[in-house]
């Protein structure tokens, strides 16, 4: 996986979610890994107000040579990773086209709205029809529930770089994740992150 | 008749300014809940049938199925309500001496009926300073501590809706008559509950003219008396034509055509002087400070009445025919006021579908009060 | 240890912009720093603080930005390089002082960076800190990428050195959130004595003494230095062009707008009509420089941030040069081809482009669009902004609210700036009726608490933070109780400055280094000030509520009502649950009349939802923190609450 060409130059990667998810964690480690193997990495993201139960979003643009707007223009994501499904409905809206893969968690978070009753959250089947009208290649996993099994649900993000590993659209492996890993995860914690991301590699190859 | 929701008694009720804080809608729900003598609604309710409408006295009550319901027969605008025997009354020597109103009827009947077991718990109005504050009491010796009329509105229903989520089922209640119009409604079952049962054993009703608004009457009594000094607020039965207010340094009185202007307007809308939708009614005697006037209304009421005459709770004596005619007279021009101010509001036996009625009366009653 | 301090000359990071520009202040030697935390800004002092015991700096968070721009210049006087950085406001709270230090100078590098927050993305406003520097007339930087952020930072130091001037670091959201690769300079070797002198020459700028008087003699010296600062700007390498000779259109920028021009020019395939002139020294504009680029084209853009600072500065500067370089057709702010009012992206900044050279641009295929759009709206509920799961806030305004509504009176609450300015949505009950600056709430309520001479009889309520009672709340504090005003003001205390990730201010034991420090206690400082002080815990609801009522019947004076809860993202309570919650679902009324869901339709925790088909409420055991607040407030005990001390994996 660690030798794979990206396909595009920037190659334009958003991971979505809600405030509280971990989103800026997992495009912190995912970025850092991508630095690793030599790439120029810009991140756009917002946090504050948005971490209030608000979508969160990362923009990562990769490139061989240069930096680029840490904002996505519209329509060009090359691979968008939601930890919310309904997220992905909403990135694809403004940022979708329909070469772009989509990676993404089944666990809804329901916003506020759905909680009081006062909006419909859709069905899996209908995310999962939706996304499939919207992107070349798609794929659902768990994340969060595996995460949950395995101690922590916030190792579902884990879990989902894992996967975007096993997808085989970025140069990532698990070496270089250790290496990421290792300097802001406590020692402790690390034998438990590697065997999410393994995981979650296996989950998209079955 | 259709039931409504919290909008439609928000619409009713509280946006014309005729809540009178009874104190029947507070408990049922987390929305509902008294403050200084006032009913608020902390959040807004979307339910369209709800018991917060049903059982208030102030939406529309069909005057005609209450009374089919309790006393078996129409409405017939009788002065008095539907009633038995009109007696005077005062606590007998079984019941002691204390601090009481007038004869002490009602603290004497209350606590007889806890005694003998008629009721599991009483839902009475004690006082904190001037502020009427619902009480449930369970031992009999606790009844007199809310002895003495408190004179404004009292959320007292309040008590009676914690006392059914508690789980008392023979529930004795003392009730202002627009009390008493909520508990005839609640027992009425109106949202049709399926395993409902009829949690009151007792409701003794109270003569009532009108009850102050708390918070005016407190900013009226904070400006001339130091309101933690008093002990005691009495009227006396007229001619007197003035509040008393015993405090620890002595007695004041105030005329009470000043006391009046503190009377929530919701008051005038009301027919009822002498508490009908009850199993006894009980006020003052006129000219006698000390006894009462009492109406017996139920089989129930009467049964309570005897035993507690034979036990020496009470004691009866006829009512002289002036003081009878006197108070029907008296009750009689309550209920043509009110009738007469809500008909020019149109809250009469109106039809419309848009359009809720206040009170729903058959027209023969209507003409024989008006007339 | 940071990666920030790593001594590793030539090596590429990732560092996020606000880290980039904490790089450039470590290379310059930066050794006093402080600010007040809030977003974007706060990473720069927080960054600091934790390299602070290594690098041997002086790192404060100090109790509000004028301040923390005072002790920063007390370094700078002393001999030592100092940096005070703040979000946008706080360049307003901190101006007073500035104006004066812009009079008296600086001695060694001083820098502030203010970071601009364009479209408010956690802001109540979008103001812009640049007109400031027009104003006090100090020189003005903007770096246009993340590496740029770490050299500005650094020549920023040597600028203000020689110009013995402080400088303005101006920087964006996306500029300091977002990340970039950074190639890291040398770390210097340090070993400075810090001492003032002032026994010189009353007028010495080194010795003298420092002040802004007299002030015709340090106004025209001021002047002077602005005029070397347009010089150095001439040469400046963080000016830069790229594109033809003679291009359509010449766009001129600053900041992270130079990475949207760029990206539009480049979607575009506009290389070669189109020129970008990247300005990184805003203020004072150098006048040579820009008659060279505007003398290229006739058509000049212009694409900033928010308001049109550049674009009036080059206005002027073409105005005078008319004769010589002829007359040009501007675009931008003013003719509406770029908005006055939010952030920008490459995307508004292609259409910008589009619509003025003629071209057809679409960024997406339109049935795609379409289709995305359709199922966009029919399959993605909004989220509206809320309290997290296990908010002390929640419950806070919960009482506040069923206080106010019970009392009956038409009481409201006035608040500012901390989370708990999301009470002005349901999530808060709608209970806030103003928010506008720090501390300002009760500065507003004492104001509400005099009028009662004109009839005024409503209840008045402010809340304020931990944080923001240090911050002004407490000057409001002294204003009211002086002024005999008459209110209630709740201090919603969650032990840190809670919105910004959990920076210490003067109530806590701790300061930004992790020293232990004196604390001030909020509540002996209330009562020493004179006011009634009552401290509840917000999650017992029904005591609060009791105490609110009573506070707000109180006809006299200012109550002091200090709600005392740790924030539930704090690390002392992260992951760890206080209470199981469970649901028996036997008992729920869900929409039944007793209750209509009064959990998920109105107190609306994320931590409970409203399952449609079986009509209960679930608790979601992932987002719930178990703080059971939600137990007391369902009317029929089917929410329960077993204790529990439970970390999680």
């Amino acid at each position: 996986m660690g030798n794979i060409q990206l396909s595009k130059d920037p190659y334009n990667i958003i991971i979505t979610g809600v405030g509280g998810q971990g989103n800026v964690m997992a495009s912190r480690v995912l970025a850092n890994m991508l630095v690793k193997k030599g790439y120029c990495v810009t991140i756009g993201e917002s946090f504050g107000a948005s971490q209030r139960g608000g979508s969160v979003m990362s923009h990562l643009r990769v490139s061989r040579s240069s930096i680029w707007s840490p904002q996505i223009p519209r329509g060009r994501a090359d691979v968008v990773i939601a930890l919310e499904p309904v997220e992905a409905i909403r990135v694809l809206k403004d940022y979708g086209n329909p070469e772009v893969k989509i990676l993404s968690n089944t666990r809804a978070i329901s916003p506020v709205g759905v909680i009081a009753g006062e909006l419909d959250y859709p069905s899996m089947e209908e995310i999962k029809k939706s996304v499939k009208e919207l992107a070349s290649d798609v794929w659902f996993i768990d994340a969060t529930d595996e995460g949950l099994r395995l101690g922590n649900p916030i190792l579902g993000n884990i879990i989902m770089l894992g996967a975007l590993s096993g997808v085989g659209v970025l140069p990532m492996d698990r070496e270089g994740f250790k290496g990421v890993i290792s300097r802001s995860i406590p020692e402790d914690k690390i034998d438990i992150n590697l065997k999410a991301y393994d995981m979650g590699e296996q989950m998209v190859r079955v | 008749m259709r039931i409504f929701g919290p909008n439609e008694l928000l619409e009713d009720v509280v946006k014309k300014d005729l809540c009178i804080g009874c104190g029947a809608c507070i408990y049922l729900c987390p929305y509902f809940r008294s403050y200084m003598g006032k009913t608020a609604m902390l959040f807004p309710c979307t339910l369209t049938e709800g018991r917060c409408w049903a059982y208030c006295p102030k939406t529309e009550v069909d005057l005609d199925d209450l009374s089919k319901r309790f006393f078996d027969r129409p409405y017939d605008g009788d002065p008095l309500g539907f009633h038995g025997s009109v007696k005077i009354s005062r606590a007998g020597s079984k019941f002691g001496t204390g601090s009481f109103q007038a004869g002490g009827t009602v603290s004497a009947l209350m606590s007889f009926a806890l005694n003998k077991g008629y009721i599991d718990a009483a839902v009475l109005t004690d006082r904190d300073g001037i502020l009427p504050v619902p009480r449930l009491v369970t031992d009999p010796d606790d009844v007199l501590r809310c002895s003495c009329s408190k004179y404004t509105a009292s959320p007292t229903l309040s008590a009676l809706n914690q006392a059914i989520k508690e789980g008392y089922n023979h529930i004795g209640v003392v009730a202002t008559p627009c009390q008493g119009l909520a508990i005839a409604k609640m027992r009425s079952n109106p949202t049709r509950i399926d395993d409902f049962t009829d949690p009151v054993g007792l409701v003794v009703g109270l003569f009532c003219t009108w009850a102050l608004d708390f918070r005016a009457f407190d900013a009226f009594i904070s400006e001339r008396i130091d309101v933690d000094k008093i002990t005691k607020v009495n009227i006396p039965p007229p001619p007197a034509e003035i509040m008393e207010i015993y405090t620890t340094d002595g007695k004041q009185e105030i005329p009470l055509d000043e006391i009046r202007k503190l009377v929530p307007d919701t008051c005038s809308y009301c027919i009822d002087m002498t508490s009908e939708f009850s199993d006894i009614s009980v006020g003052v005697l006129e000219g006698r400070p000390d006894m009462n006037t009492i109406i017996v209304r139920t089989k129930r009421g009467q049964d309570i009445v005897d035993e507690a005459e034979k036990e020496g709770f009470l004691v009866l004596d006829d009512i002289p025919e002036e003081n009878l005619e006197h108070l029907m007279w008296a009750a009689n021009n309550k209920k043509k006021r009110a009738l007469i101010k809500a008909e020019e509001d149109g809250l009469i036996n109106t039809n419309q579908e848009d359009k809720r009625s206040y009170l729903r009366l058959n027209p023969e009653a209507l003409k024989n009060i008006v007339a | 240890m940071s990666y920030l301090i790593d001594n590793n000359e030539g090596a590429r990071y990732l560092l996020m912009g606000n880290e980039s520009i904490v790089r450039g202040a470590l290379e310059a030697g930066v050794k006093v720093a402080a600010g007040y935390p809030g977003t974007p800004s706060s990473e720069i002092i927080e960054s600091l603080s934790k390299v602070g015991k290594e690098m041997d700096i002086y790192v404060e968070w100090s109790v509000n930005e004028k301040v923390a721009m005072e002790v920063a210049a007390a370094g700078s006087f002393a001999g030592l390089r100092s940096l005070c950085a703040m979000k946008q406001n706080g360049v307003n709270v901190a101006s007073d002082f500035l104006l004066h230090l812009a009079g008296s100078g600086t001695r060694a590098g001083m820098v502030i960076v203010p970071c601009d927050d364009p479209g408010a993305l956690s802001s109540v406003n979008e103001g812009e800190s640049r007109y400031f520097a027009r104003l006090v007339e100090i020189p003005l930087l903007e770096p246009g990428d993340f590496q740029e952020a770490k050299d500005m930072a650094k020549w920023a130091f040597e600028l203000s050195e020689e110009l013995r001037q402080i400088v303005m670091l101006r920087s964006v959201t996306r500029m300091s959130h977002a990340s970039g690769n950074v190639v890291f300079g040398k770390l210097p070797v340090s070993d400075v004595h810090a001492e003032f002198k002032c026994d010189g020459f009353v007028l010495d700028p080194m010795e003298g003494i420092m002040t802004s008087a007299p002030v015709d003699y340090r106004h025209t010296q001021q002047q002077e230095k602005l005029n070397k600062a347009r010089e150095i700007f001439e040469d400046c390498p963080f000016n830069t062009y790229d594109g033809p000779d003679s291009p359509e259109l010449l766009i001129i920028t600053s900041s992270a707008c130079t990475l949207y021009s760029r990206e539009a020019i480049s979607i575009l395939g506009l290389k070669d009509r189109v020129g970008l002139l990247k300005l990184g020294t805003t203020w004072p504009l150098p006048p040579k420089l820009l008659k060279k680029y505007l003398s290229m084209t006739d058509r000049i853009m212009i694409v900033e941030e928010v308001l049109p600072f550049l674009e009036e500065n080059v206005k002027i500067l073409a105005a005078e040069m008319a004769p010589e370089i002829g007359v040009k057709t501007f675009y931008g702010k003013n003719d509406g081809k770029i908005p006055m009012v939010g952030e920008l992206n490459p995307d508004i900044v292609v259409n910008a482009i589009a619509q003025t050279l003629g071209i057809d641009y679409k960024a997406m295929p339109d049935e795609y669009a379409n289709k995305a759009q359709g199922v966009a709206m029919a399959g993605t509920p909004s989220r509206e902004l809320t309290f997290c799961p296990g908010c002390p806030h929640r419950a806070s305004f919960w009482s506040i609210h069923n206080a106010l509504e019970l009392d009956g009176r038409k009481g409201f609450v006035c608040g500012d700036i901390g989370c708990y300015t999301l009470a002005i949505l349901p999530c808060g009950f709608s209970s806030l009726k103003t928010t506008h600056s720090m501390g300002s709430g009760t500065g507003i309520a004492s104001g509400f608490g005099k009028l009662g001479g004109f009839g005024f009889d409503q209840p008045i309520l402010s809340v304020c933070g931990d944080s923001t009672f240090f911050h002004t709340g407490i000057s409001a504090l002294v204003n009211a109780v002086h002024h005999s005003s008459n209110f209630t003001m709740v201090i919603l205390d969650n032990s840190g400055t809670a919105m910004t990730g959990f920076q210490p201010h003067p109530g806590l034991k701790v300061n930004a280094l992790g020293d232990e420090v004196p604390s001030i206690d909020i509540e002996e400082v209330c009562r020493a000030l004179g006011a009634r002080v009552e401290v509840r815990d917000p999650f017992d609801l029904e005591e609060t509520r009791k105490t609110i009522n009573q506070l707000i019947e109180d006809k006299q004076g200012v109550n002091v009502l200090i709600l005392r809860q740790i924030c539930a993202l704090s690390p002392e309570k992260k992951g760890k649950k206080k209470y199981e919650m469970t649901i028996d679902e036997e008992i729920c009324l869900g929409e039944n009349c007793g209750c209509n869901r009064v959990c998920t339709r109105i107190f609306r925790c994320p931590g409970l939802v409203w399952d449609k088909e079986k009509e209960v409420t679930r608790i979601d055991e992932v987002i719930c923190t178990g703080c059971g607040v939600c137990a007391d407030i369902c009317p029929a005990g089917a929410i329960k609450k077993s204790s529990v001390l439970k970390e999680v994996a």
